[in-house]
């Protein structure tokens, strides 16, 4: 299941469980997919070259995809770009780490105690569906157009798979197990911190991956749609504007894209070292319990 | 062995009563009175369903029964007592996963243990389970015996002086189980423990007591508390085949089938 599909589950309810296992796959399995993956982006190059070079959609569109990976390879290595990248990066990274310290705490204490939990529902409930773009012109009214807008935005709207994923992960902490650590004398702090907070782990870092990738979006289009100082998107846009660069739009745009694809596979890195335990990513699947 | 007159009483229970509240009240435990001598090995057998997990958590401080009053090296039981360990019928949950097994064990143990000692405390409960190579593998790496023997484990290192076991077998196959019931009593001789063992296996009551309890359904009460003077140690094959184990077991069948004909319409 993708991230996509699992916020998308996310946001179509809160009760049931936001998100999918996913199923372990085998490494055999893994390469071929890998490989299917690599063919099909090569088919799509080519396509998209031939188009271009053929006339049939004007290289002002779609510039030759040789030329726009030419680009990508020459923009990695320019510093000036990668300043872009790194101001972009660094939002990223400054609202995920404020959004996962204040979900997971709120979640943790929304998550142990029924009452807070449903008092708090209608609160989440109303400022859950505001996209995030929406919040654009008032996060530049009153941060401008710097780093604290974006990191704002990244933070409200990688806030809430957090806190749901939080929520609903400490909900789901097996009573026995609870009941085990009392019994051999832990308070209900002690319990929380080791026996509820690693059960729900598992949860709470699906809800991180999905933050981690709307983090990114939402960095990159408040840097597009503010005209924010600096940043990948905002170099993207002088690009189009300023530049009529056609090439360096699609460079820019891959790079986005494999930023993405670096992102998800670190954090599944993270998830297979030291939440192996999940069921989902058991060897054998899980079947036994 | 049998339990002499003169042994203190570590675990005294007195008119132990639990009701269940909600919209349909419901009374799982009557009124229980028993005492458990300092060293015995004592069984409750009853009916599923008849509160013996309700009591267990009565006993172990985790709920708080309706009625009566529960003593433990004769002081009140109000919170959870550092002096007892309960293993759980659902072993399985009760470990926790995330842990390895060498960690799940050293989970119970004191905070300011000093390293080497915890190590080789976590290495002692595991050997006097058989698991002294397992130490460093994923409970949900085991069979269910295994998980079994690691509850177990964990219930030693935390060095209590009762423990109390909730039906620990039930899930586990016959060659196993029997496996288990020694495991038990060896460590029992090892480790000098009180043992409360919860079952509703008449056979295993029998085997491992030296004095069984008989629940009737619920409200439970005991039906009859019976001294078992078999000979230790005991022997799965030749215990089981004494006169007395046979008339012991036959007893107690009896006695749980009348209960069970008892509230019946006559024939
Ligand atoms: N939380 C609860 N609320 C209401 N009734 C309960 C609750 N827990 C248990 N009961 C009822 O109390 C009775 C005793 O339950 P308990 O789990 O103690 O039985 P048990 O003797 O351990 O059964 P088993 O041998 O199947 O484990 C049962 O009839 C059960 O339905
Ligand atoms: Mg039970």
């Amino acid at each position: 299941m993708t991230v996509q599909e699992k916020e998308r589950r996310l946001s179509s309810t809160t009760s049931a469980p936001p998100f999918g296992r996913r199923r372990t796959r085998s490494t055999a399995s893994r390469r071929t997919t890998l490989l299917r993956g690599a063919a099909g982006f090569a088919a799509l190059f080519a396509i998209a070259e031939l188009v271009s070079r053929s006339g049939i959609v004007s290289e002002t569109f779609l510039p030759p995809t040789s030329l726009v990976l030419l680009r990508v390879v020459e923009l990695l290595v320019t510093p000036s770009f990668l300043v872009e990248v790194g101001a972009t990066l660094s939002a990223w990274a400054i609202g995920l780490a404020i959004c996962i310290v204040v979900s997971v705490t709120i979640g943790v204490l929304l998550g142990s105690s029924r009452a807070a939990y449903s008092g708090s529902r209608a609160v989440i409930e109303f400022l859950r569906p505001i996209p995030s773009v929406a919040l654009i012109p008032l996060a530049m009214l009153v941060l401008g157009n710097d780093a604290e807008m974006k990191i704002a935005l990244i933070v409200f709207s990688t806030s809430w798979p957090v806190l749901f994923n939080t929520i609903y992960g400490m909900h789901d902490v097996d009573p026995i197990a609870k009941l085990t650590a009392k019994s051999f004398g832990h308070g209900r702090l002690s319990t929380l911190l080791t026996v509820s907070l690693p059960s729900a782990m598992p949860f709470i870092f699906t809800g991180i991956r999905i933050a981690a990738s709307v983090a990114l979006i939402v960095a990159i289009s408040a840097e597009l749609l503010a005209g924010a100082s600096n940043g990948l998107g905002r170099w993207m846009l002088d690009a189009s504007a300023t530049g009529n660069r056609p090439d360096l739009v699609f460079a820019a745009t891959i790079i986005a894209g494999l930023l993405g694809l670096i992102i998800n596979f670190l954090l599944q890195l993270i998830e297979r070292r030291f939440l192996g335990w999940q069921t989902a990513l058991r060897p054998t699947g899980g079947a036994s319990k | 062995m049998s339990i002499q007159a003169t042994a203190t009483d570590l675990l005294t229970i007195e008119g132990l009563g639990h009701v269940y509240e909600g919209t349909e009240p419901f009374e799982a435990i009557g009124k229980l009175d028993f005492t458990v001598p300092e060293g015995a090995f004592v069984s409750i057998v009853g009916p599923s369903g008849c509160g013996k997990t309700t009591m267990l958590r009565c006993l172990s401080g985790l709920m708080k029964p309706t009625r009566g009053e529960v003593r433990l090296e004769g002081e009140p039981v109000t919170g959870v007592p550092r002096d007892l360990a309960l293993v759980f019928q659902d072993y399985s949950r009760s470990l926790f996963p995330w842990r390895t097994v060498a960690g799940n064990i050293a989970y119970v143990l004191p905070r300011d243990l000093p390293k080497a000692e915890r190590a080789a405390r976590v290495q002692e409960s595991l050997d006097a389970v058989g698991l002294g190579e397992a130490g460093a593998k994923y409970p949900w790496q085991l069979s269910g015996g295994m998980q079994q023997r690691v509850a177990i484990a964990r219930a030693l290192a935390y060095r209590p002086a009762i423990l109390l076991m909730d039906e620990p077998f039930a899930s586990v196959d016959a060659q196993t189980r029997a496996e288990l019931e020694d495991l038990m009593l060896a460590v029992r001789e090892q480790f000098g423990m009180t043992i409360l063992f919860v079952t509703h296996d008449i056979d295993e009551s029998v085997y491992l007591a030296d004095r069984v309890l008989v629940l009737s359904k619920s409200p439970s009460t005991i039906v009859e508390s019976l001294d078992v003077d078999l000979p230790r140690p005991r022997d799965q094959v030749s215990t089981r085949e004494l006169d007395d184990f046979v008339h012991l077991r036959s007893h107690i069948a009896r006695l749980i089938r009348d209960q069970s004909m008892k509230g019946r319409p006559a024939a």
